[in-house]
């Protein structure tokens, strides 16, 4: 096998010991499954009750139905399980690392520092989430009288992966500043707020504001463009977007993370 | 194993005025000083020694054993370890060394340390066999017992810490750093940890280091010692040796069967306690002899005791004469 077939089984074997050491803590912690499922249920209420409001006295809004509205919803709801269960545990656990100078030990190991901070901790019972939304997709398809396609899955698929690779890019971001501020909860906060709008289609946001919140801070490629996806709507150019998004996101996070550490180790004196 | 040759660190800090005024100009305008935290140190560590570093609070010591576990980058000076530059941080250097900070764990706080050992064994790629075998060890060897498989915050302090250590020793390090590895552990419990980490040397052959406030770790564990102080070197050789230079006197305690007058035993030497029924004498190494021949024929001594001053004092006087030194030398 080649060096690097190496490296990458070594870093997945590194992943299953990470998530084996999460999934071990949940299960510690079982009450939290038990309060995490209504409290799901909940959340999706909320989340979908504002499209409730709005489409009482009107069927389309901004060229989105009621229907087609639940997508972006569920979107919203499924990468917030992302988040909160994948990417939001291990990040925020990195800003306590830098106060309490114990990314010291992170980085005595003969591992990617990225990788280790960021698998460090999942919660396994954010995925309450995902059956939530798979439940308002199934509500979207029902309400439109109609399936997905497969060409639609496919395409939602692979922007499932892009918002994840951008939104862990913009924690990464956040992180990064984590190593010249010490309080980066300001950040975190601005971050959490933003990611609030892409409940909404993206056409639902007057124009300056729609494009920041597509060529800017690229909420539109969260959700919005997943849904069209799945509606089987979506544009091309839309997924190339999203994909160089996604790469272009990544590498700044990465060059960004490296620049912190150089700082942490002090390399520039 | 390690060779240091003119190692300097220098931070760039922000001067804190005081005042509020000053406060917020400072926000627009800053002036920033220069810390010499390590400022040109030298010294080379043979495969297996065990040399401890002493020196007061902000010496350098803990800046030195970072910089040599490639988690700071010298601002100055050649570090090798093993043939590593310890900042390249290597895959295989980092394979070699081993941190221990006292005061900072990487246990996983909510599962039991077996936990952080798998993740240990993963992380340094320790095939199972050996991984197995090695646990086995140190789990004889720290009697950890049950203990690593009690979630860590069940933990008392020194449980904990004889499984940091087992953490830290899963991949078998060849250099070992210890950065005040019994702060806060009960004496009982400083025992077992110098015990183990001595044996841990003998048996592998690993290089260590260690800094300690508690003498009695160097004293039991450093054969040699390095004692910087601001940022530079005061000492490099045997402990012994030190006492020798620094205070060459004995102490002779001198257990009493009845009670004697201050000014007979001023006539031995100078007095350093005196309480019923024992006397502490300091006496230089010529007259030991005399003096203790003198006790004896003149004195009821029931029992006595010669040894070397408390490395305390030693290391204490040796911090004070260098910091007069400096001192004499700005005024000049």
């Amino acid at each position: 096998m080649s060096g690097m077939g190496r490296q990458f089984l070594r870093y997945l074997r590194l992943l299953g010991v990470q998530v084996r050491a999460s999934v071990l803590l949940a299960l510690q912690y079982r009450g939290d499954f038990l309060v995490d499922g209504p409290l799901s249920l909940l959340w999706a209420l909320t989340a979908v009750s504002p499209l409730l409001v709005v489409y009482r006295d009107r069927a389309v809004l901004a060229g989105w139905s009621f229907g087609e509205a639940l997508f972006v919803t569920g979107w919203f709801l499924l990468l917030t399980a992302v988040v909160e269960g994948t990417i939001n545990p291990s990040l925020t656990a990195v800003v306590d690392h830098v106060r309490k100078g114990t990314l010291d030990f992170v980085l005595m190991k003969p591992a990617d520092a990225q990788f280790l901070v960021s698998t460090a901790k999942f919660e396994p019972w954010k995925m309450n989430h995902v059956l939530t939304s798979a439940g308002i997709f199934t509500w979207g398809f029902v309400t439109l009288g109609r399936g997905p396609t497969a060409l639609g899955l496919l395409q939602a698929a692979l922007l499932l992966l892009t918002a994840t690779v951008l939104l862990y890019s913009l924690w990464i971001l956040t992180v990064s500043a984590a190593f010249y501020v010490v309080k980066v909860d300001n950040l975190t906060y601005l971050f959490s707020s933003l990611f609030d709008a892409a409940r909404w289609p993206s056409s639902f946001f007057p124009g300056p504001l729609r494009f920041v919140f597509t060529a800017i801070i690229p909420l539109a490629v969260l959700t919005t463009f997943p849904a069209e996806a799945m509606l089987g709507r979506l544009e091309g150019r839309h997924l190339l977007g999203a994909m160089v998004a996604a790469a272009a996101f990544s590498a700044l996070a990465r060059a960004a993370w490296r620049r912190s550490l150089a700082q942490y180790t002090s390399a520039s004196s | 194993m390690i060779s240091v040759h003119g190692l300097k660190k220098h931070f760039r800090v922000h001067k804190r005025p005081p005042g509020l005024k000053a406060a917020v100009a400072s926000l627009f305008s800053r002036e920033y000083t220069t810390v010499k935290a390590v400022d040109g140190i030298s010294f080379d560590i043979r495969p297996g020694e065990r040399v401890g570093f002493l020196g007061p609070n902000g010496a350098g010591k803990t800046t030195t054993l970072k910089i040599l576990s490639g988690l700071l980058y010298p601002s100055e000076g050649d570090v090798r370890v093993d043939g590593h530059l310890p900042q390249a941080r290597e895959e295989a250097f980092l394979k070699k060394v081993m941190l221990v900070m006292g005061q900072k764990q990487q246990l996983l706080w909510d599962l039991p340390p077996a936990e952080t050992f798998e993740l240990n064994r993963a992380v340094y790629d320790v095939p199972r066999e050996q991984f197995r075998k090695t646990l086995e060890e140190l789990t004889q060897l720290l009697e950890l017992g049950d203990l690593v498989n009690k979630p860590t915050r069940q933990l008392s302090l020194g449980e904990r810490m004889k499984c940091e250590l087992a953490a830290a020793l899963i991949h078998r390090p060849k250099v070992l750093f210890l950065d005040e590895p019994t702060i806060g552990l009960d004496v009982s419990m400083q025992m077992v940890m110098r015990d183990f980490i001595k044996r841990y040397n003998e048996e592998t052959g690993a290089t260590l280091i260690l800094t300690s406030h508690y003498m009695d770790d160097v004293a039991a564990l450093c054969p040699r010692v390095v004692v910087i102080d601001k940022g530079q070197l005061s000492y490099d050789g045997s402990l012994d040796a030190l006492v020798q230079r620094v205070r060459p006197e004995k102490r002779v305690v001198l257990h009493l069967g009845g009670p004697v007058e201050r000014q007979q035993l001023e006539s031995l030497g100078q007095v350093v306690s005196l309480e019923a029924g024992k006397a502490v004498l300091q006496v230089p190494q010529a007259g030991l002899s005399q003096a203790l021949s003198r006790a004896l024929a003149g004195l009821p001594v029931t029992d006595l005791n010669v040894e070397n001053a408390p490395l305390e004092e030693v290391v204490s006087e040796l911090f004070s004469r260098s910091r007069a030194a400096r001192e004499a030398e700005a005024q000049a």
